[in-house]
């Protein structure tokens, strides 16, 4: 009796001991530092939510695996001679409660992002005028001018369809249980702070997709704790590990890292709108004293190109042939002699993140060669957000990413002066730039729109609108137990194709 | 005084302190600088989305009015929604509070016997090599920092050798004891040598007492006398010590669930603080802050229940 | 104290230093030691603790750079020497602010008593009811990461502490003798408090300060790994152990010696404090 009892013991702690082990094992574990803060696409446009709305939502175009433009939700489109009115048929289609994804639902979805007033980003919609659903399955979107980019931007991580019945009938509320999606995944559980896990929809328009049981998107903040998670076989993704980390990280034989072109670019912003660098002499001779090769070598052992334009090398119409305010210290040394700059010690604002950090301490360190002294203040996200918008700083090195490869969002977001937000809060301002932003954007035939993008690359980074440090790729990590899985330019998860070896 | 009535009295105590916590929690985050809009809504927004945000959450109206709101709110046990998350606070708060109680309890079982052991021995014989031993251990103990020792735990344990996970909180009790190992001996190891050396101290006070001169002089055993009257004697000042670490494991445990990505209350706290989410700062500090109330609440009464002449 | 000592008198015929003065002097000469490195950080260091050196990134202890040198080719040894300064300063203002205010309230608090004491102890219970590492965290992180900011924590909450501490002292020195005599002979309530109540309980204050330095030091460096320290480029040792933390594989001299250095400096800390409260206990 006793050995049995013992036994019996035995067995039911060592089921204990199993049920302890997770239960998901099937779904990919992928660790990254941004959040989903929302499963609404209109609220946020911060990296983490934007990853996740591409799971939830379908667009109307995709980007496929070559990395250009293939039907979505639209099976066909037409653009008019003038490019004015864009014409799209919707393929037979399913939200995740089984209701069909009609013309409506897309109007509504469409009309959300751009009028609501409080949607985080309606930017790449701003120009469509009307959106008219025709029939249940045809769209009509009228267009204020002509926009080369549009197409591409319904491409955008905001331009999700969602259910126009049930967001009317339950508001927020929509986007918090039982959310509907029409994209390749479905929300199982949201747990702000943690983890949002998805489960395939059954009702996802591509057929044979998703090819895995699903993902779990885990929040992890701490880079060293991201890496150690995915060498314990916690995780099966890490995203942004550490440059220091990289090479312990490929010397595994489990691990890989692709290092994939992201859209990201690193730029010193500095303040026109008061001196020292409203003298473009002193812009200049900045721009010229910041070895970037150097700079790209020490942060990120490497990994990282230096940059030569102001926007990112990954986007079309980049300029590779651009050389300009290369790294010369004596000449830079000299320009500063001669323009007048008073010795005043500058503001190098910098957040909280170990690479901008080290940025700022190369920054300092090779400006005070050039006789340019400046002393770095550090702020939490929210501080140097008020401060960056406000134009109180002199300079900061910080980093931008554009949403498509079309240069239209970026050079809006990074140089035109009166696109709303003074070329990323440089305050720069030239109105020969933003008007060659309007001429690019309305222009359709694609040799004159290069040539409209390369002369405002030349103008900006000559003139110094920021100093361009370096293009990083994406430093993400895959088990090699994954296949089929990436990030494109756009942030977005190849999920729906990848598969998991058990 | 009757144990009754100092009952009463220590809660009419908490009345005055309650509404200064609130005030504490409110004001801590309304005078600083500091954008939480921008934040949430991602750097990209305009200007107009920030400005209708303000609007609508009420982010744009005077303090005192803001604060009526927040109290009358309170009061009806409603701590807001996130700014973030834009879901009630209290969920948040709710979903993550048995966590990280989990884990100050497993590292209070892990700790207290340790250090009564250690401590015992240490002042049984004080000046002797065992107490040397422990004193250095502890004072090593107490001066290594929480982070760094869990970075090389994480190293060692989950990585090379495999025995621990390096994140997590695990399913079941058994999974909650396995993910938060690492975490619990990690924090142990820095309260144990705080927790011996108070102990030590109290313990070896008390030796010094008339009392227990009074008892040596009978002739009594010297085990006999530690057992009966110096170990009873040095409880009071341990259990009050204890109480004022359980507050400071409540915040001390940021830390350790940074490190081994253990989603608890003080991960929730560094993520709100980074991100300015207001109403969940608000929430938290406040909820800690009761907590904390709530704990002294306990050990007073127990220490009164224990010693009547604390009552007085 | 031996099991048999109180029985058998101790044998005072052997010359023995008193309880606590062999901690006391190791104390003393670790701390010594670290304020001198740190006031002489121009001289002793042998290199600037900011200059770069982008040729020689992650270089091991060597001839060269004896503790070598961090990802950014900056020479550990001086980093660690200036860091010296930071934390010592650290150290001693951040004890020193919440030690100034606390030891006035508890003062003023425990010598006047009544509604003055009543108002001024549920304040104290209002700032110990928030846990300390998140009121510092809540207002560094809302403030802004730097040590500045880091000292306002400090004042605002670890002040709590003293006040207790002096509190409960003065209201046994109250009943004193001498501090009746001087309060019947007239003596202005400022002269009594400070030239006959203050000396009597600085000792516990004094004891407590040292030990409260580590802890200063210690949260200091954890707010540094949560992203709220010390403002780059400078050299403070719980930023360096947290930016090394990374390299920890690859180049693990980046956070070994400013953690050595860290452990030595509270280990001077923590002896003193033991070694003062033994001959404090002997002495009375």
């Amino acid at each position: 009796m006793k050995p049995a009892l013992t036994r019996m013991l035995l067995a039911s702690a060592a089921s204990l001991l199993f049920i302890a082990a997770p239960a998901l094992a099937d779904k990919i574990r992928i660790g990254s530092p941004y959040q989903t803060s929302t499963l609404d696409p209109m609220r946020s446009a911060a990296a983490g939510s934007i990853e996740t709305f591409g799971q939830l939502y379908s667009r109307l175009l995709r980007i496929d695996e070559a990395g250009q433009l293939a039907p979505g939700l639209a099976e066909t489109w037409e653009v008019s001679e003038d490019g004015k009115i864009i014409t799209l048929t919707l393929r037979d289609a399913k939200f995740s409660n089984g209701e069909p994804i009609t013309a409506e639902d897309v109007v509504f979805s469409l009309l959300r992002v751009r009028d609501t007033p409080d949607s985080a980003y309606p930017a790449p919609i701003q120009t469509l005028d009307t959106a008219e659903a025709v029939d249940a399955s045809t769209v009509k979107l009228t267009l204020k001018h002509a926009f080369a980019p549009f197409l591409g931007n319904l491409e955008v991580f905001n331009a999700g369809i969602v259910s126009k019945a049930d967001v009317e009938a339950r508001g927020e509320a929509a986007f918090v249980e039982n959310v509907v999606t029409s994209g390749p995944y479905m929300v199982e559980a949201w747990i702000p702070n943690d983890r949002l896990i998805i489960a395939p929809n059954p009702n996802y328009w591509r057929t044979g997709f998703p090819k895995n049981e699903g993902a779990e998107l885990i929040e992890i903040p701490a880079a060293t704790t991201r890496v150690s998670m995915l060498l314990s076989g916690e995780l099966d993704v890490v995203r942004d590990v550490p440059w220091s980390q990289v090479a312990e990280v490929t010397a595994n034989p489990g691990y890989a890292m692709p290092m994939e072109p992201s859209t990201v670019v690193y730029v010193g912003l500095l303040n026109h709108a008061r001196p020292p660098f409203d003298n473009i002499a002193v812009r200049q001779a900045a721009a010229m004293a910041l070895d970037t090769a150097a700079i790209a070598q020490a942060v990120t052992f490497g990994a990282a190109k230096p940059a030569n334009s102001t926007i990112p090398n990954t986007l079309k119409y980049y300029d590779p042939d651009l050389k300009v305010n290369g790294f010369d210290p004596a000449a830079a040394k000299a320009m500063i002699d001669s323009s007048g700059y008073d010795g005043s010690e500058l503001t190098i604002l910098v957040s909280e993140s170990a690479e901008s950090e080290q940025q700022a301490v190369l920054m300092q360190a090779l400006w005070a060669q050039i006789g340019l002294k400046a002393k770095i203040e550090k702020a939490d996200a929210g501080t140097f957000w008020s401060r960056l918008t406000s134009g109180d700083y002199d300079a900061t090195p910080t980093w931008y990413y554009n949403e498509t490869t079309d240069p239209d969002l970026a050079v809006r977001w990074a140089l035109c002066g009166a696109c709303g937000n003074n070329a990323y809060y440089t305050f720069y301002a030239n109105p020969e730039v933003d008007k060659l932003v309007e001429q690019g954007a309305a222009e359709l035939d694609e040799t004159k729109r290069a040539a409209i993008y390369a002369e405002m690359q030349r103008i900006t980074t000559t003139e110094v609108s920021q100093i361009p440090i370096y293009y990083p790729p994406f430093a993400n990590a895959y088990s090699t137990a994954l296949h089929g899985l990436g990030m494109t330019p756009a942030l977005q998860w190849t999920l729906e194709g990848a598969t998991l070896d058990k | 005084m009757h144990y009754l009535t100092f009952i009463g009295r220590r809660l009419l105590h908490i009345v005055p302190v309650l509404i200064g916590i609130s005030l504490v929690s409110f004001l801590l985050v309304m005078l600083v600088p500091g954008d939480p809009v921008r934040l949430v809504l991602g750097p990209r927004a305009t200007d107009d989305a920030v400005a209708a945000m303000r609007e609508a959450w009420g982010l744009d109206r005077s303090l005192l009015s803001q604060y009526l709101t927040y109290v009358g709110n309170v009061v009806q046990g409603n701590l807001g929604d996130s700014l973030k998350y834009r879901l009630p606070v209290w969920d948040l708060i709710a979903q993550y509070l048995p966590r990280t109680a989990f884990l100050i309890g497993y590292v209070l079982a892990m700790t207290v016997p340790v250090t009564v052991l250690l401590a015992v021995t240490a002042a049984r014989r004080e000046g002797d090599w065992p107490d040397q031993v422990i004193r250095l251990l502890s004072v090593l103990g107490m001066t290594i920092p929480v982070f760094w020792l869990a970075v090389i735990f994480a190293r060692l344990f989950g990585i090379q050798l495999g025995w621990f996970p390096v994140s997590g909180y695990g399913e079941g009790f058994l999974g909650h004891l396995h993910h938060l190992f690492l975490p619990a001996v990690s924090t142990s190891l820095w309260l144990a040598p705080v927790l011996t050396r108070n102990l030590r101290g109290a313990l070896v006070q008390q030796m010094d007492a008339d009392y227990v001169a009074a008892c040596r002089a009978k002739g009594l055993p010297e085990r006999l006398i530690f057992r009966r009257h110096i170990l009873p004697n040095s409880v009071l000042p341990t259990l009050n010590l204890l109480g004022v670490m359980i507050a400071f494991l409540i915040g001390g445990s940021v830390v350790v669930e940074i490190v081994y990505a253990v989603p608890g209350l003080g991960a929730l706290m560094i993520g709100a603080v980074l991100g300015r989410d207001y109403f969940v700062i608000q929430g938290l500090t406040l909820v800690y802050a009761l907590v904390t109330v709530l704990v002294t609440l306990v050990i007073d009464l127990l220490t009164a229940a224990i010693d009547p002449r604390t009552v007085g | 104290m031996t099991e048999t000592s109180a029985i058998n008198l101790p044998a005072r015929d052997r010359p023995r230093l008193k309880k606590g003065t062999i901690e006391l002097a190791i104390g003393v000469l670790i701390v010594g030691a670290w304020i001198l490195a740190a006031a002489g950080a121009g001289i002793v260091a042998p290199a600037d603790p900011n200059a770069l050196d982008l040729a020689a990134v992650l270089a091991p202890p060597g001839p060269a750079h004896l503790m070598g040198t961090d990802n950014l080719g900056r020479d550990i040894l001086s980093r660690v020497i200036h860091g010296a300064r930071i934390d010592i300063w650290m150290g001693f203002i951040g004890v020193l602010a919440p030690l100034c205010i606390g030891v006035l309230v508890g003062l003023v608090s425990g010598y006047y008593g009544g509604m003055t004491d009543t108002i001024l102890m549920r304040l104290v219970d209002i700032t110990v009811a928030f846990p300390f590492f998140i009121l510092v965290i809540a207002i560094v992180g809302l403030l802004g990461p730097g040590l500045a900011n880091y000292f306002v924590a400090l004042g605002l909450v670890a002040w709590v502490a003293y006040a207790r501490l002096v509190r409960a002292e003065v209201l046994v020195v109250k009943r004193l003798e001498f501090v009746q005599a001087a309060k019947a002979l007239g003596f202005p309530d400022r002269a009594i408090l400070f030239r006959h109540v203050l000396p009597n309980v600085l000792g516990s204050i004094t004891i407590y300060a040292w030990t409260d330095a580590v802890m200063v030091i210690l949260a200091g460096a954890s707010l540094g790994f949560l992203g709220l320290g010390a403002q780059p480029p400078t050299a403070e040792w719980g930023v360096m152990i947290s930016d090394g933390q990374p390299y920890i594989v690859q180049a693990w001299w980046i956070c070994f010696f400013p953690g050595l250095a860290m452990v030595t400096l509270s280990l001077g800390f923590i002896l003193i404090s033991d070694g003062l409260s033994r001959r404090l206990r002997v002495s009375q």
